[in-house]
């Protein structure tokens, strides 16, 4: 399979089993290690990253099926780590030992580009699929609800 | 070189200090011996102790000797030396010390590390500040008690000079290390008691934080590994000719069983170029195992056969008063068992580790709440000085007692010194699941006597589970007098009380998890008590101080009134008062433990709808003592209640025909987001000695919820999961 990717703005040539899951072409072939392995099966969402700007579960996704897509990490979602969200996630100190932190923001990234007024419910509906075992997910809601009015001021 | 000349470069480029302040300092005559040692120690930094290092411009590190795993100790520790350095925490870079005596015992475990650590610390940082003022005052020909720190720099009272820790990096080297060095007073910490954020949140959310699996070194080899079902089986025959054609793989290892307490069981790895291929891999071995006596064990019948050993007379491990006469001269006897299952750590980060064995060094990058451990198996193993195997210590992605136990770096140690390489083995979140070190699956039985009166006069506690002990000794049939402790240890302190221990032999591994015991003695002490003063027509709060205060045993006393303060807050904030004023579905549900020197209780709001119980809202009281991060303690509440909830209502371990069923969060389901109630947290402030929190968050809750359900539906629940998934 002889093919390009293009991670965080950055063309790398693929070259691996087309079965292989993005995640791990993404942490043992590039060394993108802050996308992370949690179960391997799509259901804790620590490995989310965004597919052509969705949030998508890296360890399912084969990369016969992103070759030519674009895809952005964690490392790239912004350039100073100041993304609205992630400003978000430090003024509510929200994580604690982080391992699911990236997966979080990436979903929560998504999931604010298709909804800027979110109600709990829908937060709660959004984020389900994302595990935090040290449980910090009243502040995960919290950031997410002041993400969305910091990023309703910049449309503005 | 002279000391002025390096003062001023340093001065103007860093401080920004006007040249008019900086020159009255130039005019004093600097001592010969002090000269004499700025040319000797002209590049040299200072390192007083083993936790601070300075550099001469100012840069300051300071060292975390115990592990990091999201509880936030590499935060709360090190501002705690900032704050007695007087350092200006943003000049402050924490390190994450590498397993290495000269930091203390760095075991990470048993809430302890604030408990132990905060005076060291405090002294080590305490240590440093009076010898960069001993090394300004030399400068300055001054008495110390003329200088004092801030933010970074010693200031002379005199004349207002000024002068920077990195200034004085290179004399206070020399300065004498104070025996017993002066700690602040409450009223002048800077960093203690408030709430700092934690020192990595910014490399966390921007991906850039390293855990033990994302260590990557040159030339790494992946490795995936499947151990045997069963405790105690072994591999009879492995066929990998299919494993070895699949591109990438490397080969194949037989991994031997460690025979040390924490050691591997042993089983069989797979190298290859990445992670994924190892895994795949591993699919296609075919592998036969010899399961051993173990295979028998079923965790549902198992449970049931603790039952039985709890409701019948057991072996006394405590005994005090008459209880046969106070259960003759009862008005009544209240009784009840209580149950729960057994429960894994599932950390999101899932074992990994990377070793890296050559000739003459071994080094270990690892996720650990042991680094010493790893260092004396590995030594043992590889037949070196335990201190010659390098530990370096990363971040944990989550552990909660799991990786205490460091049987996967055993494990990539063997396959490293094998294949000649460094090599990072990751468990698959199944194996994660199925070879743990599990909470102990557990039975308790109460029975209390009434008397005329209406109090309590007697307690028989019976208790059946497999202890932790069953790791270090496996002919242990049952938990030892001591791991019933708390039962005569309880603040109610009953006069006439007995404890006794059912047989409960271990056919897995069981370890310590957050809160360990206290998890299930919590459960039993707080619904009891629940249940007891529903029997007295009483209310719970009312009950329970009640209780307590009839308890008056002197050395308890203190035990007492801070266990009813927390219980009283958290109540109070709930509305307790008010409490039958909610919708007929909700209920309020209290409950208080004391556990690890720490004190919390749970006040537990829940609806009940067709038998589907909702958490609505946790307040949670705590008594830690000296605060060290109001943040952090919160922070770890919050997540106690979430975890709690977890083994609460839905997750065991589930054991059938000696293996565990559960593979992977689908059947092991642990809380969501939409589960989340909302959690406050109320800090009870006083000036006792700091205690830690990092696992006393968790023992009220199972009560409290119980208590809560019950006030909600009439229902009550005794066995922990409530409602486990059927697997």
């Amino acid at each position: 399979m002889k093919n390009s990717i293009t991670i965080n703005n950055q063309h790398h040539p693929v070259d691996v089993d087309g079965e292989m899951p993005l995640l791990w072409f993404l942490r043992d072939h590039l060394a993108y290690t802050g996308t992370k392995f949690g179960c391997g099966m799509g259901i804790c969402g620590a490995c989310t990253v965004h597919v052509d700007g969705v949030a998508m579960r890296s360890c399912i996704m084969p990369m016969s099926s992103v070759v030519g897509k674009k895809i952005t990490t964690i490392e790239g979602l912004s350039e100073h780590g100041d993304h609205p969200v992630q400003q978000a996630w430090l003024n509510n100190k929200v994580p604690q030992c982080g391992y699911c932190q990236a997966g979080q923001i990436m979903n929560a990234v998504s999931f604010l580009s298709t909804n800027q007024t979110p109600t709990s419910e829908e937060i709660d509906t959004a984020m389900q699929g994302n595990i935090c075992r040290c449980g910090t997910y009243q502040r995960i809601k919290k950031a997410i609800n002041d993400a969305a009015l910091a990023l309703a001021k910049e449309v503005k | 070189m002279t000391i002025v000349n390096i003062s001023r470069r340093n001065f103007v480029k860093k401080s920004g200090l006007s040249a008019g302040g900086f020159m009255l300092g130039l005019n004093l005559p600097i001592p010969n011996e002090a000269l004499a040692q700025v040319h000797d120690q002209l590049s040299a930094n200072f390192s007083p102790n083993a936790f601070i290092h300075i550099t001469n411009n100012g840069d300051t590190f300071i060292y975390c000797g115990r592990s990091e795993m999201g509880q936030g100790i590499s935060t709360a520790l090190t501002s705690a030396v900032a704050d007695e350095l007087e350092a200006d925490w943003q000049r402050v870079t924490v390190k994450q010390a590498d397993g290495d005596e000269k930091y203390g015992p760095q075991a990470t475990g048993g809430s302890a590390s604030i408990r132990t650590m905060f005076i060291p610390m405090r002294e080590a940082g305490a240590a440093a500040k009076e010898m960069l003022i001993f090394a300004a005052a030399k400068v300055w020909q001054v008495a110390t008690s003329e200088c004092f720190a801030q933010n970074h720099y010693v200031i002379n009272k005199i004349n207002q000079q000024k002068l920077s820790y990195g200034e004085l990096a290179s004399l206070a080297a020399h300065s004498p290390v104070p025996s017993k060095p002066k700690l602040k007073n409450k009223n002048e910490f800077n960093y203690i008691g408030k709430s700092l954020a934690r020192h990595n949140q910014t490399d966390i959310v921007t991906g850039k934080l390293t855990y033990g699996v994302d260590t990557k070194i040159s030339g790494l080899k992946y490795a995936a590994m499947i151990h045997c079902p069963v405790l105690g089986g072994r591999l009879k025959s492995v066929d990998d000719s299919q494993a070895l054609t699949m591109r990438g793989v490397i080969e194949v290892i037989k991994i031997p069983r460690f025979n040390v307490p924490f050691g591997s069981i042993g089983g069989v790895a797979i190298v290859a170029d990445n992670t994924w291929t190892a895994q795949q891999a591993l699919k296609k071995l075919v592998i036969e195992w010899e399961l051993g006596k173990n295979q028998t064990y079923n965790t549902k019948t198992y449970k049931e056969q603790l039952v039985k050993n709890v409701e019948k007379p057991a072996k006394t491990t405590f005994e005090r008063g008459d209880l046969n006469k106070a259960f003759k001269e009862a008005k009544h006897i209240v009784k009840a068992t209580y149950t729960g299952g057994h429960v894994s750590h599932s950390p999101m980060e899932p074992n990994a580790s990377v070793v890296w064995v050559q000739e003459n060094s071994c080094e270990v990058w690892a996720p650990t709440q042991s680094p010493a451990d790893i260092q004396k198996t590995l030594g043992q193993y590889l037949n070196r000085n335990p201190k010659d195997i390098v530990v370096h210590v990363t971040m944990l992605g989550g552990a909660f007692g799991r990786k205490f136990k460091c049987d996967y770096v055993h494990e990539a140690a063997v396959i490293s010194e094998k294949i000649k390489a460094p090599v990072q083995l990751t468990w698959s979140r199944e194996e994660d699941t199925r070879t743990g070190f599990y909470h102990s699956i557990n039975a308790q039985h109460i029975e209390a006597s009434i008397d005329e009166s209406g109090n309590v006069s007697g307690w028989l506690h019976r208790a059946a589970f497999p202890p932790i002990a069953s790791l270090f000794d496996p002919s242990v049939d049952r938990a030892t007098a001591g791991d019933l402790g708390v039962i005569e240890g309880h603040p109610i302190g009953i006069r006439n009380l007995r404890s006794e221990s059912g047989e409960a032999i271990a056919h897995t591994r069981i370890g310590w998890y957050r809160a360990v015991y206290a998890l299930f003695y919590g459960f039993s002490f707080g619904t009891f008590i629940d249940e007891l003063a529903y029997a007295a027509k009483l209310d719970t709060l009312s009950f329970t101080q009640k209780l307590y205060l009839q308890n008056k045993n002197n050395h308890q006393q203190e035990q007492i009134k801070r266990s009813l303060m927390v219980l009283e807050l958290a109540s109070k904030k709930a509305g307790w008062a008010n409490r039958l004023h909610l919708p007929s579905n909700q209920g309020l549900g209290i409950a208080v433990h004391f556990s690890f020197d720490s004190y919390v209780a749970m006040a537990v709001k829940v609806e009940v709808k067709n038998d589907d119980i909702k958490v609505l809202k946790v307040d949670c009281a705590i008594d830690c003592g000296q605060i060290l991060n109001r943040d952090g303690a919160t922070a770890q509440m919050e997540g106690a209640v979430v975890m709690a909830m977890s083994l609460s209502l839905r997750t065991e371990i589930v054991f059938k025909d000696g293996a565990v069923v559960n593979s992977n969060f689908h059947n092991y389901p642990v809380m969501r987001i939409a589960d989340m109630p909302q959690v406050n947290v109320h800090i009870v402030e006083n000036d006792h000695k700091p205690t830690g929190l990092g696992e006393p968050g968790l023992a009220p809750f199972p009560a409290a919820l119980s208590n809560a359900v019950f006030a909600a539906s009439g229902k009550r629940y005794r066995d922990l999961p409530f409602k486990p998934m059927q697997l």
